[in-house]
């Protein structure tokens, strides 16, 4: 063999090996710079495991700034699962420190709280929050509770107890519905979330930022260093339109007015009212703050902390009970009543069906088709305008208006039911906390409810008569105490109709805010000339005048100083007591608050709602206060 | 001219390159299985100071190696052949000891010797020793089955372990004596057609275990999942590309200090290069491996003899191949097998037979006038 040909041969060698070598450059070029990312990522999610520590929540602030929901450090005794596995006398030994005479702890139970799968394997496990007693005893004795451990962590409390606990609501523990569409937003299992009212409306700004802890996992899942920490960063405070002052005095009043009102005898019926619960809402009609939403019957929002018993809960929902938990200020359907007579009002006057000085001769009754209709409490008011029809709460002057409108339906429409739907009845306010859409009756209403329900409603026809008993706020009409007090509130600024809010802004825990919640006005209602004044200066008559129908509820108070409007209602239902009703504003010149009340099962609104109002008028317009009485039917001037 | 100015010249001629590189791919393999080890055993150093022994009584046996010229281990061939056969012969027996489905040692003291690695070192030898003996002529049909023998027996042998990695070294080897060697392309042809038979029939015949080959077969088919081997592989991969471009620095991987990634010190030491020293770090020692084949390559040019050539030859192949086979084993381009990393995977009998390889070159390299 020639040294040219073993040359050739060599080079042949040498050409495989460089060929190998660039074939390993080549799958090292992919794997470390084009596919690093994904397998960096890889890497962690085999090696290092992520414990999470709830962040505190923020708090929630009155308009003042005052502390309406808070945070407390409690001590919370967590045990590490592999010790305790380990260590078979550790669970009897908790439960003889943790056991007390009435409430004994079991060794089954901590083993129970352990198998909490809602805890990651390597995250502590709490079993229970435990005194300042227990905390010294489990650190002065580490060697008899190994893997036990105490941890801070903040929890919900109520200063002010039940004060605007539907409006505030409560926080649980997240749900799978709950959690399924968060999973992005970092929500564990066993985390805390905010179940309703403020608390869930604005979780996203009350939440803050959970801690993390990155510890190293080896391939057995044995665990390592910890190689990176994050703290929990608490939650931003809210700060709510709500003030602090005006909802104590919005939920004393409702409270003792229904007091009253079961001392009180309703001749009607023969018995004493019973008044289970009411509503209360007042508003700044200028931007639709909410100033107090109070609902009562309440609840304790702090039995919600560490869970509620499945019992209590359904204490809390059962109508026997009447349902504390529903919110009846944004939730409760009632029908309005004669305080509906501003919307058949508005709609007559704007659409130009009457004008400010249309009379109409109030014989006590009106005949329609071969129905009689009468006044509530059957007095005869004589010649009225709109003005004196609202003043004394004339009805044969709206039924007169129902039925002209329903007979001249081909001109106007369905002019009532519109102009309810402007003042924003028979829908969904917007208000962040949710509330019911409410009910506004008319032909399709009710052919639908027909459909659905042939029993309970054997007319799928709409006639007259129904169109009489919609323009005094009675028949399948349902409102919610806000709706009424911001259709009212809407009169009240001159037909901005605001979507009503309950949060101003979100602040940061030293105060600096971090983004604005600003008023939302939804639409106009617009007044011919004259016509707001007319019906103003019927709705003044009404606590003012000697016929108005609640000049006895306001008897002595000092209108001059600070001049009220209002308007009484009493809502008939089906088997049960009448509703009462009464929405004021004030001052009636240059209106700051609207002040709406429903009492369930209260008779007359000038004899239990009135008063209710009447003390809470007295609080805004810093008046002397008396205190809240129920007027007797026979007292009370007034009929409806 | 005495004996001792004669030695005095050769080691004048000695290729300090070639040293120089091999030590620093050692001094990288020392880090590696340090970091490797280190964070698993009581004694951190542990492996450290065992691999440092083993690369000291490396160079030891690399320094005798070169000392005597090597045409006198060419006269003494056939009986370093004979005593390998034997070996293996041993090992298999029930004399050897049995590791993880392996048997390949010896077990001395706390040390184990594995003849298989030895052994490739006695092939490279007799081959050079018995092809470089006629460089004449062109390698005729019969020297060339002789050779083929020659180098069938111990692979025979080695296929009862079963350590199919070796004698693929084995295999390659031969291939690169016989192409250097003179052989003629259409011998070369036929005979590469029936290796690719004789691999197909090894595989279906039973001689291994089903996971053995699966094992072999995995990087084929990385999407099936559930094996312990595409596992490993996997983990092996997720390490390297973890590293990226610059690595997460000695000490701070973490596929190398939770132990996701199997045999790290010893056949997977390049996931550890891979995660800690990232692609720059990787290829500095690939680009290391490259300078150590090419001073090879040059001695085998520079040779003085046929024999010469042929060792050079056969130690260029062994590192070739085995550098290549493990480093793309650990990438997912070539099979698992238990190949180690030479001068860098914890095992003193490897690290012992490739100082014992790179002796032989210098050898050869420095006696290249005489």
């Amino acid at each position: 063999m020639n040294a040219e040909n073993l040359r050739v041969r060599l080079a042949a060698l040498g050409v495989i090996v460089v060929t190998l070598f660039a074939a390993l450059f080549a799958r090292l070029w992919y794997l470390q710079v084009l596919e690093a990312a994904p397998l960096r990522v890889a890497a962690q999610t085999n090696g290092v495991r992520l414990i999470y520590t709830p962040a505190p929540r923020g708090r929630i602030l009155d308009r003042q700034g005052r502390v309406l929901v808070d945070n407390k450090l409690v001590d919370e005794l967590t045990v590490d699962r592999a010790v305790a596995k380990k260590q078979p006398d550790l669970l009897g030994r908790l439960a003889a420190l943790l056991s007390a005479p009435a409430k004994p702890v079991t060794i089954e139970s901590l083993r129970l709280a352990l198998a909490d799968d809602r805890f990651g394997p390597l995250a502590p496990v709490p079993v229970a929050v435990v005194g300042s007693d227990v905390v010294i005893h489990v650190k002065e004795h580490p060697d008899e509770f190994p893997g036990v451990d105490i941890s801070e962590v903040a929890e919900r409390v109520y200063p002010h107890g039940l004060l605007a606990a539907h409006l505030l609501g409560y926080v649980g523990q997240i749900n799978d519905t709950e959690l399924a569409p968060r999973k992005t937003l970092g929500y564990l299992p066993g985390d805390q979330i905010g179940k309703s009212g403020i608390e869930s409306a604005y979780e996203s700004a009350l939440r803050g930022k959970p801690g993390v802890t990155e510890k190293e996992v080896d391939s057995h899942g044995k665990v390592g260093a910890t190689i990176g920490h994050e703290d929990p960063v608490q939650g931003h405070d809210v700060r709510l339109t709500i003030d602090l002052d005006i909802q104590a005095l919005a939920e004393g009043s409702l409270d003792q007015g229904l007091q009253a009102a079961r001392a009180s005898y309703d001749h009607k019926g023969g018995n004493l009212f019973s008044a289970p619960a009411g509503a209360v809402v007042v508003m700044d009609p200028r931007d639709g703050s909410v100033l107090a939403l109070a609902s009562n019957p309440a609840y304790d929002p702090a039995q919600f902390i560490n869970g509620i018993p499945t019992a209590l809960f359904q204490q809390l929902e059962d109508p026997a009970n009447n349902e504390p938990l529903t919110d009846r200020a944004t939730s409760g359907l009632y029908a309005p009543g004669s305080n509906f007579k501003l919307i058949t009002g508005t709609a007559a006057l704007v659409r130009g069906l009457i004008s400010p000085d249309t009379s109409i001769v109030d014989n006590g009754f009106i005949k329609v088709g071969g129905q009689v209709f009468h006044n509530a409490g059957a007095s005869a008011n004589g010649t009225v305008n709109i003005t004196h029809a609202i003043t004394v709460s004339s009805d044969v002057f709206f039924y007169t208006l129902g039925a002209n409108f329903w007979n001249a339906r081909n001109q106007y429409g369905l002019a009532i039911q519109d102009m309810a739907r402007e003042y924003g009845l028979g829908q969904h306010t917007g208000i962040v906390i949710g509330d019911q859409a409410g009910r506004v009756p008319g032909p399709d209403t009710r052919k639908k409810l027909h459909e659905q329900n042939p029993v309970a409603f054997p007319n799928g026809q709409w006639f007259t008569g129904d169109n009489v008993n919609l323009a005094v706020g009675q028949g399948e009409l349902v409102v919610t105490p806000l709706q009424l007090a911001n259709a009212y509130a809407t009169f009240a600024n001159g037909g901005t109709v605001w979507q009503p809010r309950v949060a101003s802004a979100v602040v940061d825990q030293n105060g600096t805010k971090i983004s604005d919640i600003a008023p939302h006005a939804v639409r106009q209602i617009i007044y011919p000339p004259g016509t707001h004044q007319a019906m103003l200066d019927g709705f003044v008559g009404v606590v003012a005048n000697g016929d108005g129908t609640a000049r006895t509820a306001f008897r002595g108070f000092p209108l001059d100083r600070f001049p009220v409007a209002g308007k009484t209602g009493t809502a008939q239902v089906t088997g049960k007591q009448d509703t009462s009703v009464f929405t004021a504003f004030a001052p009636a010149n240059a209106p700051q608050f609207v002040v709406t009340v429903f009492e369930e099962q209260a008779g007359f609104g000038a004899s239990g709602a009135a008063p209710v109002a009447r003390h809470i008028l007295e609080g805004l317009g810093n008046v002397p206060g008396t205190n809240i009485i129920y007027i007797p039917a026979n007292e009370s001037s007034q009929t409806n | 001219m005495s004996a001792g100015n004669a030695r005095d010249n050769n080691w004048r001629h000695l290729d300090v390159s070639l040293v120089a590189a091999v030590l620093s791919i050692a001094a990288i393999g020392l880090i590696m299985v340090y970091s490797a080890t280190s964070q698993k055993t009581t004694d951190p150093r542990f492996y450290l100071k065992r691999q440092l022994v083993f690369v000291a009584a490396g160079l030891g046996i690399m320094v005798l190696t070169a000392t005597v010229d090597y045409r006198v281990y060419r006269d003494f061939a056939p009986f370093v052949y004979l005593g390998t056969v034997a070996g293996l012969g041993l090992v298999v027996s029930p004399v050897g000891a049995s590791s993880k489905g392996h048997q390949a040692w010896f077990a001395l003291g706390t040390f184990q010797l594995q003849p298989s690695e030895i052994s490739k070192m006695a092939l490279i030898l007799v081959l050079a020793a018995y092809i470089g003996a006629h460089r004449e002529s062109e390698l005729n049909l019969r020297r060339l089955i002789t050779a083929v023998i020659l180098a069938g027996v111990p692979m025979a042998l080695i296929m009862l372990q079963p350590d199919i990695g070796t004698d693929l070294v084995f295999g390659c080897i031969l291939a690169a004596a016989l192409l250097i060697g003179g052989a003629k392309p259409r011998h070369l042809a036929v005979l590469g057609v029936v290796a690719v038979l004789g691999v197909a029939g090894v595989l279906k015949s039973g001689v291994m275990q089903r996971y053995q080959v699966q094992r072999l077969t995995a990087f084929l088919d990385p999407a099936s999942s559930g094996q312990a081997s595409t596992y490993n592989l996997n983990q092996s991969k997720i390490a390297i590309g973890a590293g990226g471009l610059t690595g997460t620095g000695l000490g701070r991987g973490l596929q190398t200090k939770l132990s996701f990634v199997p045999e790290q010190h010893t056949d997977f030491v390049f996931t550890v290069v891979g995660e800690e020293l990232g692609f720059v770090g990787s290829s500095l020692l690939l680009l290391l491996f490259g300078f150590v084949l090419w001073r090879i390559w040059r001695a085998a040019m520079l040779a003085k003899d046929a024999t010469g050539t042929l060792i050079c030859v056969g130690v260029l192949t062994l590192l070739a191949f085995q550098v290549f086979e493990n480093v793309g084993m650990t990438m997912g381009i070539m099979p698992i097998t238990g190949i180690p990393l030479p001068f860098v995977s914890y095992g003193g009998s490897a690290i012992v037979a490739y100082f014992l390889g790179i002796g032989l070159v210098l050898n050869v390299h420095m006696r290249r006038f005489s």
